[in-house]
């Protein structure tokens, strides 16, 4: 009993690690451009069909090279979004700008389908040996690639916001949108390439979903959309912190509600906590929402 | 008329009653991403009053409608205080709380032998009412037409009256029209419940014109359409809804040249579209320049 608690939890953390950089690219984009990005989740799909076709077409190529093209096709398709979704609702509407990217995930979707016909396609694994065995505990090679990964993008992210002129421009954009147009910054521009970096940390996330799984469907870019959005929402819209301590519960709560309770009350588990945390309204969750 | 024609103008009619409902949750200044799982409950509510238990139409479709104007209340009543992607994401949840209810439901009775009635993941089917009663898909399709007409109607002359003026003046400057006197919150709570019967009478239409229902039919994918359609439709109008879905069903699952291409134009084209008018087709100006026209 004790053992199957302690496996749960560690493999809830291990997931929670893979959320993390989704969330992390989702509340990046919400917190900067007080927007919802539905489009997120199937742009960084699309990098994933990409780098699945390269796979395809040719075999040779190794992990490296695959990664680097998933995350090229994610930023090229999420600046495409920037443009058509963002850049032209800055000033207006939060509803139209997140009808936009609904309207673009549709379009997104049916490119995937069309470069790849099948249902689920086959995507090169990450490790194909044995997981470890730590003192009765099982731990997946892939779960510590994700862990190492989620820690590698938050330092970075950190390093981005709070050490560069860029970071100082995204911070100032936040704090006073008006004071730091004054003072030079161009918001267009900060927006665009805040789009690219969300992007970027997307691709590497979804990359590393996808190899872990050895598959990907045209369902990916709904997961991933999900699984940002919820981790965000728990941890408090906006905040990147919370964004990856939402990531880390979404994990855990997923890992034990599907051992007690099976596959199915498991989502219900996840929406019923969500629903009840937002009518509760607890103090981290009260941050000014737009629209 | 060709079968193709009648069921694509049939689905219209249908997803005409979700941008419907979607349409005036956001004329209250909400938005809502659960407006599907009314549709659901409108659904399986009257499949089962009519296969299961032998109801007429008209009276299961009733009980539907009050099943879903109380479910959405239910929804509204502890998160109507939240704003925005807030309450959007509160809707969300609940639509896939009840989502993965009707995965859970299994509840099946003899019915002239054989058992009917939903059956979790595999669905509900033997909703036949239609056929039984000798109904052909033409009469079935004026049926939709006239019960949306009927509704329409109902809206736009609300919409005309001061009931209308009330329901704007609540969504664009809630705090306004508190100040103004009016109750806020109790009018937001009737103007849901009434989205919520509206999705519902169009869940139970969908019931009966497919036969067979799945929980799989009202994911989060269906609520997100009907909002996208009273978007692009235009908020000026009650009619701005229905021009979304014909857009959308009508023009391109219609025209067969996009075959395999649909999304890609449709998406494109919503997007462009809400570049050029952010509060879609037919906006509150449009509407007032071409009221102009006709005063």
């Amino acid at each position: 009993m004790l053992a199957d608690l302690l496996q749960n939890t560690l493999d809830g953390l291990a997931a929670g690690a893979s959320y993390a950089p989704v969330a992390l690219g989702f509340a990046l984009i919400f917190g900067v451009l007080r927007r919802a990005n539905l489009s997120y989740g199937p742009a960084i799909m699309l990098g994933c069909y990409a780098a699945a076709l390269a796979h395809g077409r040719f075999p040779g190529l190794g992990l490296g090279a695959l990664a680097a093209i998933a995350l090229l096709a994610a930023v090229l398709a999420g600046a495409y979004v920037e443009r058509l979704c963002f850049a032209p609702h800055r000033r207006g509407s939060a509803v139209a700008a997140m009808v936009a990217s609904f309207a673009l995930w549709m379009q997104l979707e049916e490119i995937a389908t069309l470069m790849l016909p099948r249902h689920v396609v086959a995507f090169p694994a990450l490790y194909e040996g044995e997981p470890l065995a730590i003192a009765g505990l099982v731990l997946r090679v892939e779960a510590l690639a994700a862990i190492a990964t989620a820690a590698a993008v938050c330092a970075l992210l950190a390093a981005i916001l709070y050490r560069s002129r860029f970071g100082l421009a995204v911070r100032a954009l936040v704090a006073a949108p008006l004071a730091a147009e004054l003072s030079g910054i161009r918001p267009a521009r900060v927006f665009f390439l805040v789009f690219a970096l969300a992007s970027a940390i997307g691709g590497t996330a979804g990359f590393l979903v996808a190899a872990t799984d050895a598959q990907i469907t045209p369902m990916m870019g709904l997961w991933l959309t999900f699984k940002g959005l919820l981790a965000t929402m728990l941890g408090g819209l906006g905040s990147l912190p919370g964004a990856v301590a939402g990531a880390l519960v979404l994990g855990l709560v997923e890992a034990h509600a599907q051992w007690f309770l099976g596959p199915q009350l498991r989502d219900f588990v996840v929406y019923l906590l969500l629903f009840s945390l937002l009518a509760a309204a607890p103090r981290w969750m009260r941050t000014p929402s737009p629209s | 008329m060709d079968a193709y024609a009648v069921s694509v103008l049939t689905n219209i009619g249908l997803l005409g009653f979700l941008a419907l409902s979607a349409y005036l949750v956001l004329l209250a200044g909400e938005m809502s991403f659960g407006q599907q799982a009314f549709f659901g409950i409108g659904a399986y509510c009257g499949g089962m009053l009519t296969a299961m238990a032998g109801w007429p139409l008209p009276l299961a479709a009733l009980a539907a409608m009050a099943a879903g104007a109380a479910a959405a209340v239910a929804v509204a009543l502890p998160t109507l205080r939240l704003r925005g992607l807030y309450f959007a994401m509160a809707t969300l949840a609940a639509a896939e709380m009840a989502r993965i209810g009707f995965e859970l439901l299994h509840w099946q009775v003899e019915v002239a032998g054989e058992p009917v009635g939903p059956d979790g993941t595999q669905g509900f089917r033997g909703i036949r009412w239609v056929f039984e009663a000798g109904l052909a898909p033409e009469g079935y399709a004026v049926l939709v037409w006239t019960a949306l007409a009927a509704v329409t109607a109902l809206l736009a002359v609300a919409e005309r009256a001061r009931l209308g003026a009330t329901l704007r003046a609540v969504g664009e400057d809630p705090a306004l029209a508190a100040a103004l006197g009016l109750d806020v919150h109790r009018f937001k709570l009737g103007v849901i419940a009434a989205s919520g019967g509206l999705a519902a009478l169009g869940g139970v239409l969908f019931a009966h014109h497919n036969t067979y229902i799945e929980p799989r039919n009202f994911d989060v994918m269906l609520g997100v359409h009907g909002l996208a359609y009273a978007l692009i439709g235009g908020l000026g109008t009650v009619f701005g809804a229905l021009v979304g879905v014909a857009l959308d069903v009508g023009l391109l699952e219609g025209v067969r040249v996009f075959q395999g291409y649909r999304m890609i134009v449709f998406g494109g084209l919503v997007a462009l579209l809400l570049v050029l008018r952010p509060r879609g087709l037919l906006d509150e100006e449009t509407v007032r320049w071409i009221g102009r026209r006709f005063s």
